[in-house]
């Protein structure tokens, strides 16, 4: 199958509104045969693991790349050169980042436009947005930055806007922003990183305010503090957001997405946390014993797998680092799944490298 | 329920208690921990104080050694009940593997034996006599050493009785001891102190043992405000919040995470020895799953002997699995599973891009070597039996590159021929390691070693002089002057 027909066919499976079992697998399998076609990195790796075109059987057998090896590897299907799209992880870890090449941005935006309006959008067609996260323009390797970008243009009124530039977090013209939507009575959509809804959050308390926005206004955070803010646990996280902004925690909802993935998840408000998390029907995941591959009984932790349909061209199936356990209508999300509890003296990756960017 | 700690004076019922659960297949053992309150704190660092100073002072060096040895040779008795409440408990507790905690106890207690005392003393002290009395001074003058009143060991880490080498050299100088239970392994210190009280209660009326929960900083606060030192161990992030809650005048004595590693020379690479060498390799990774501060987590391999470092991964791999059915490792959590996986995943997806590299695993994970001709130098590998063999034109090539982690080194196990041995121990020990040893020898440092080049004894006291000048105007005051 040529990349164009397979495009033309996911478009058209994202549009289909649903997919049962066969219908993921025939579509899992074509994107997989694509990959293995294509990508050498990517097939090198699935021979490895004895998983061919012949023994490929079904989507679960799709063998899942591990997200360190975006760093190490070109999983494209498309020479580099001829993706005018490449998206990067912000991972700074030997200052190496992992990529994600695009030769159309297609599908990624179908998958987000779609999914987003389901999710968070709720009865509205357009909201009023305040975006606290650089434009794509500022950061053009970013899939965040693309992606807030996207929801501004397809679900932002003409007068929604940045909040953050060269020049940092804009306090005043959030404030600003934010009385005038008290005012209005016009629902307003906040949305964002998580860090720099915690930078805002502290400015606000700061000065002393708070707001009460309109019934149906929302906040969408995501990604996690990364070093760049306080970590702060969700519980804390989701009351303050709901004490500052008026907005109740069921509105209060937090995307996971990753760099290597071109579907987000979402789960439904935080009013307990940690929240249910789940993707549209181009999407599965697996909980996995990452040193196995075994998926572990259902209610176990493991690490996350995720088979996206969407992201065509590097690899669909990512192992991710991402600790989680499978729930009804989902996961939960638990934190990293690395050195959470190193026990001994020994060592470990994390202190040798902070070590190492010391000296 | 066992019931931890070793708290002389305070009634059971007066203290609350936090149970701790561990779980290990279908067994499950809970643990109470002591919760103690301020007023508690208060009352038992000044009994501990107190008897500190009225017994441990009265009694000499060998008298406390002697009972230490008796405690000792009590947990070397495998018909001993405590002995076998070790063997069938810790490996609940800690999740290694029975046998390998039954052999590693017993190696682990021969360190603690008389003789082995005496080492530790002669080590630090040309003159063991300076501990109970004052004593001549080369420059003139006497001068006595004395322990602190209150030692506060706050413990760390899941290696099994690894607090004993600390409480052990706070008793040998006479220090009134509290130590803090790590988590992890709550039990051994408490029955530690529990045998030295069946042996001689007033010397164990000296001891507490307690615990507070990690990141509890009003019972923390309220202990180091009470020591006069402190020995903490852990990572350099734990070690430098207690570091900020430490009152100035008190001594502060970190033991910080560690790395180490092997190197093995050409000259042992030959088709004779390199299988026993890399058996000694496999044992120092497999033992207590690279826990320790002194588990390797890279070899450096010499090119050039009939054994190529490519064949000596080979080897290793091959011990890493033998050990693997004789030694299981014991289960992991899903954080350290991910580690590993990470490490491996890491590891062999480097291997498609780069042929020089490769990775040899078990497909269920339990040990993983990796293999590199790159001269990537030292790297943390993902613990639990996995580790990276680096190949390497000389073995001196590797140290320069070790400089950065100058503050992170600590053993080295070597193969190499005694020239080799030598000059490579000048270069090493001028990047920052402490230790070099025999392979297979690594996680079992001998008596009286120099902890991260330290001193066991000599850190914990403060010398008391009697100066020339005091000795002679002294003379002036005698009753029988003329």
């Amino acid at each position: 199958m040529t990349e164009a027909r397979l495009v033309e066919e996911l478009l058209a499976f994202i549009a289909a509104g649903e997919a049962d079992e066969e219908a993921f697998n025939r579509m899992a399998l074509a994107v997989f045969a694509h990959q293995f076609e294509t990508n050498a990195p990517y097939r090198r790796f699935a021979t490895q693991r004895a998983r061919t075109l012949r023994t490929v059987k079904s989507w679960r057998d799709v063998p899942a790349v591990p997200i360190s090896a975006f760093k190490d590897l070109t999983l494209s299907g498309r020479p580099p050169e001829e993706c005018p799209h490449v998206f990067m992880t912000s991972g700074t870890t030997k200052g190496v980042r992992g990529k994600s090449h695009h030769p159309t941005l297609a599908v990624y935006d179908r998958s987000m436009t779609v999914n987003f309006r389901r999710r968070f959008m709720g009865e509205f067609d357009r909201l009023r947005m305040g975006i606290l996260f650089p434009t794509e323009q500022a950061m053009p390797n970013s899939s965040l930055a693309h992606y807030l970008a996207l929801a501004r243009s397809a679900f932002g009124t003409a007068e929604s806007r940045y909040f953050v530039s060269d020049a940092g977090l804009d306090v005043d013209g959030a404030i600003a922003e934010l009385s005038r939507a008290e005012e209005t009575g016009e629902p307003y959509a906040l949305l964002g990183a998580s860090f720099s809804v915690v930078h805002l959050m502290d400015a606000l308390a700061e000065r002393g305010r708070s707001f009460a926005l309109p019934a149906g206004s929302r906040i969408l955070d995501t990604g996690g503090f990364k070093g760049q803010s306080r970590e702060m646990a969700a519980e804390e996280f989701y009351s303050r957001l709901s004490a500052t902004f008026g907005v109740p925690r069921r509105l209060c909802i937090n995307m996971y997405g990753m760099t290597e993935l071109s579907t987000q998840f979402y789960d439904d408000g935080n009013e307990a946390c940690p929240s249910v998390k789940s993707g549209p029907h181009w999407i599965r995941s697996r909980v996995i014993n990452p040193l196995t591959g075994q998926e572990v009984p259902r209610g176990s932790v493991g690490v996350l797998v995720h088979h996206d349909l969407a992201h065509f061209n590097c690899a669909s199936a990512i192992l991710t680092e991402d600790a989680g356990v499978e729930v009804d209508g989902g996961f939960q999300l638990l934190g990293r799944a690395d050195g959470a509890d190193a026990k001994g003296c020994s060592m470990a990756v994390e202190d040798f490298l902070k070590a190492a960017r010391a000296s | 329920m066992e019931r931890a700690g070793h708290l002389p004076g305070l009634s059971a019922d007066a203290v609350d208690w936090r149970t701790l659960t561990f779980r290990r297949g279908a067994e499950t053992l809970d643990v109470a921990v002591p919760v103690l309150s301020e007023a508690q704190i208060a009352e038992l660092a000044t009994r501990v104080r107190a008897n500190a100073r009225t017994y441990l002072r009265s009694r000499t060096v060998a008298e406390i050694a002697a009972a230490i040895d008796r405690a000792v040779a009590r947990l070397l008795d495998r018909d001993d009940p405590w002995r076998q409440k070790a063997e069938r408990l810790l490996p609940l507790v800690t999740g290694y593997d029975a046998e390998m905690v039954r052999l590693g106890l017993t190696g682990y207690l021969k360190t603690f034996r008389g003789p082995e005392l005496r080492k530790f003393i002669a080590e630090d002290f040309a003159n063991p006599a300076v501990l109970d009395d004052f004593q001549p001074m080369p420059k003139g003058g006497f001068a006595r050493a004395f322990g602190p009143e209150l030692l506060l060991h706050v413990w760390a880490g899941n290696v099994p009785g690894l607090p004993l080498w600390s409480l052990i050299s706070g008793l040998l100088v006479k220090a009134g001891t509290v130590g803090k239970l790590p988590s992890a392994e709550p039990l051994f210190a408490g029955w530690f102190a529990q045998i030295l009280a069946e042996i001689d209660p007033q010397l164990a009326d000296c001891i507490a043992i307690v615990w507070w929960k990690g990141g509890d900083e009003a019972a923390e606060r309220a202990w180091l405000a009470r020591a006069d030192t402190v020995v903490a161990y852990g990572g350099n992030d734990a070690l430098e919040a207690i570091r900020a809650r430490v009152p100035i005048t008190t001594r502060f004595l970190p033991y910080g995470h560690k790395i180490s590693f092997g190197m093995v020379a050409r000259s042992a690479l030959d088709a004779g020895k390199a299988g026993a060498v890399a058996r000694q390799a496999a044992y120092d990774v497999a033992r207590y799953d690279q826990q320790g501060c002194y588990s390797p987590q890279t070899f450096f391999v010499e090119r050039g002997g009939r054994v190529s470092p490519r064949e000596f991964a080979g080897y290793l791999a091959h011990e890493l699995d033998a050990l693997g059915s004789k030694f299981p490792r014991r289960p992991l959590s899903m954080g350290e599973a991910g580690s590993v996986a990470s490490w491996r995943n890491a590891e062999e997806t480097k291997g498609f891009a780069d042929p020089s590299r490769a990775l040899l695993g078990d497909p269920a994970g339990s040990w993983a070597v990796a293999y590199t001709d790159a001269a990537d130098g030292l790297s943390p590998c993902g613990l639990n039996r996995t580790v990276t063999v680096v190949a390497v034109d000389r073995l001196a090539d590797a140290v320069p590159g070790l400089a950065p982690y100058r503050a992170f080194l600590q053993t080295v196990g070597i193969a190499a021929s005694p020239e080799e041995l030598f000059a490579l121990a000048g270069a090493l020990g001028a990047v920052g390691v402490t230790r070099l040893c025999a392979l297979g020898r690594m996680t079992a440092p001998e008596a009286g070693w120099h902890h991260d080049g330290r001193f066991n004894l000599l850190d914990l006291v403060t010398m008391t002089e009697i100066e020339g000048s005091a000795e002679r105007a002294a003379d002036i005051f005698a009753p029988y002057t003329d």
